[in-house]
């Protein structure tokens, strides 16, 4: 279950994210594109667990689940979230909890 | 009369086969599935043998939709799903053919999943090490808390839960009814097929998935097994360990595997002309309420279950060509069994009785539902599945057991019995449809 370094170069964060959601959700990272959706690929709620603890690994800190509410709430109100989570949305949200303090 | 209740389907994942075909095949030919554990380094252990499922020729993935699915499945629900797959795929049960409301699940499992306790205990070992303090033997229960959440993936904890096998059959299967899961160890299988079938007697349900899984080959499974005493030691030799009525028997051999039977309501499968590959006719059930591990010396519990099913099915003891055992091969197990079977037929005689578990070893919540699919292989076969490793006679089972070789006979009606840890007996019987 090795996903990285935690000091991830900010640039293959994306990368390191893409392989993540790819482990999870069990699908090639080519099926995994910047505006895919992650329901689409399958993804449920016990998977965004799955995900969000595999992100520790990643930006090398414990990241709660509920940051990763409060995140989409403020980031996506009102989407329909089966459409809205996408790669680019989580990779944004492990760029802000690498950076949090 | 109550409307009978067709066997449509039957899907197995076996030591011995996977898909009917290679089990039957296997049955056949007295095969043995046991072989030293390959699943983790057993050296050192008291029992280093086991009649485990081939990983290489069983993909889990490869009946799961989507795929990740698998990785939300322990070890005995992946099982469970590949038999259910299999066990759909040969009724040829369509789903606009039943409502999915009407398809229920009775599934036998196991309580925690055992990979996943491995898993677990693993983390609650290491989290307990790290947070001992240096000069207490105290558990720091605060500092505990954080080490575990720290190492353990969460979805870990879902994977354990004993009815989710029976939840994931019903994804799969999109089977909407009343899903139980039943956790009577050695004679959950069993159970759950017999109340499938009171599930369609009284209404509940037209179709039901009912059947048993387990998979126990862990470390913790066969040192828990092993320290009680019921695992054969015969580790030279492991082909030959299972011997159930044999004098030279030392304990059962511990098995994995699942299989499904598709269950439906008479008027169902005709309307849909499917074809029937046995008729579910009886169960009876109970309980020794007597001590935990030893059995009534004089079967009592168990001969009235093996009653109870023959009168469910308005049968009698004559009426039965063949007896599927629980024989287990421990000392203990085998001579309680001959003494209920002969109680239960005195005056009409004992008919053959083998032991199918002297070649797939025993599958726990899962073999009372294997055993059963055995049973009715070898109706639809025309042939008595062997007791192997039948060498030395045993006076106190003087049983029938179909010795070493499949016998050619027709099979009108047959019982299968199970006997589970904590006193719980219980008895199926199919009939030629």
């Amino acid at each position: 279950m090795s996903h990285g370094s935690p000091m991830v170069a900010s640039g293959d964060l994306a990368e390191a994210v893409r392989g993540i959601i790819a482990e999870v959700l069990m699908v090639s990272p080519a099926d995994v594109q910047l505006d895919t959706s992650l329901v689409g690929l399958g993804a449920e709620s016990i998977d965004f667990l799955d995900l969000i603890f595999r992100i520790e690994e990643v930006v090398g800190k414990k990241v709660p689940v509920s940051g990763w509410e409060t995140f989409i709430n403020k980031r996506l109100p009102g989407a329909d979230l089966s459409r809205a989570i996408t790669l680019a949305i989580v990779v944004e949200f492990a760029e802000q909890e690498r950076s949090r303090r | 009369m109550t409307e009978r209740v067709a066997i449509t389907g039957i899907g197995v994942v076996t030591p011995i086969g996977i898909g009917i075909a290679d089990f039957a095949a296997a049955l056949r030919a007295g095969c043995s599935g046991a072989r030293r554990i390959t699943a983790f380094d057993c050296e050192g252990f008291d029992t280093q043998i086991a009649a485990e499922v081939d990983d290489k020729r069983f993909d889990a993935g490869s009946y799961v939709e989507p795929r990740k699915m698998v990785k939300h499945m322990s070890r005995s629900a992946t099982f469970a799903v590949a038999a259910g797959a299999l066990a759909r795929r040969e009724s040829r049960l369509r789903p606009g053919d039943v409502d999915p409301y009407r398809v229920a699940v009775s599934l036998g499992a196991g309580g925690m999943g055992p990979v996943d306790l491995d898993l677990l205990a693993a983390q609650g070992l290491a989290a307990i090490a790290s947070s001992r303090g240096r000069d207490s033997d105290e558990l720091d229960i605060p500092a505990f808390a954080r080490e575990f959440r720290a190492r353990t993936n969460p979805i870990s904890m879902l994977r354990g839960l004993p009815n989710l096998a029976a939840a994931h059959l019903a994804i799969q299967q999109d089977a909407r009814g009343p899903n139980n899961t039943i956790t009577t160890a050695c004679s959950a299988g069993t159970q759950a097929i017999g109340e499938g079938l009171r599930a369609i007697q009284r209404g509940d349900a037209d179709v039901v998935l009912a059947g048993g899984t387990d998979a126990m080959i862990n470390p913790v499974g066969v040192l828990g097994f092993s320290m009680l005493g019921t695992l054969s030691q015969r580790n030279d030799d492991p082909r030959h360990a299972s011997r159930p009525f044999d004098a030279g028997r030392d304990g059962f051999v511990i098995g994995e595997g699942a299989a499904i039977l598709v269950l439906e309501r008479e008027a169902v499968a005709k309307a849909r002309g499917a074809t029937v590959l046995a008729e579910l006719a009886g169960y009876g059930c109970t309980c020794d309420a007597y001590r935990i591990t030893d059995e009534r010396p004089d079967a009592e519990a168990a001969v009235r279950a093996i009653r109870l099913c023959l009168e469910d099915a308005g049968a009698s003891a004559t009426n039965i060509d063949y007896i599927n055992a629980h024989g287990t091969g421990t000392q203990m197990n085998d001579v309680t069994e001959t003494t209920a079977v002969k109680t239960a037929f005195n005056g009409c005689g004992v008919p053959p009785m083998s032991s199918t578990k002297s070649m797939i070893g025993h599958l726990l919540a899962a073999a009372g539902a294997v055993e059963l699919a055995a049973t009715v292989i070898g109706m639809m076969h025309n042939f008595l599945p062997p007791t192997i490793n039948f060498e030395m006679p045993d006076p106190a089972c003087d049983v029938d057991c179909v010795p070493n070789v499949a016998r050619c006979a027709r099979m009108g009606a047959a019982l299968s019995n199970s006997f589970g840890f904590g006193g719980q007996n219980a008895c199926l019987m199919v009939r030629r449809w």
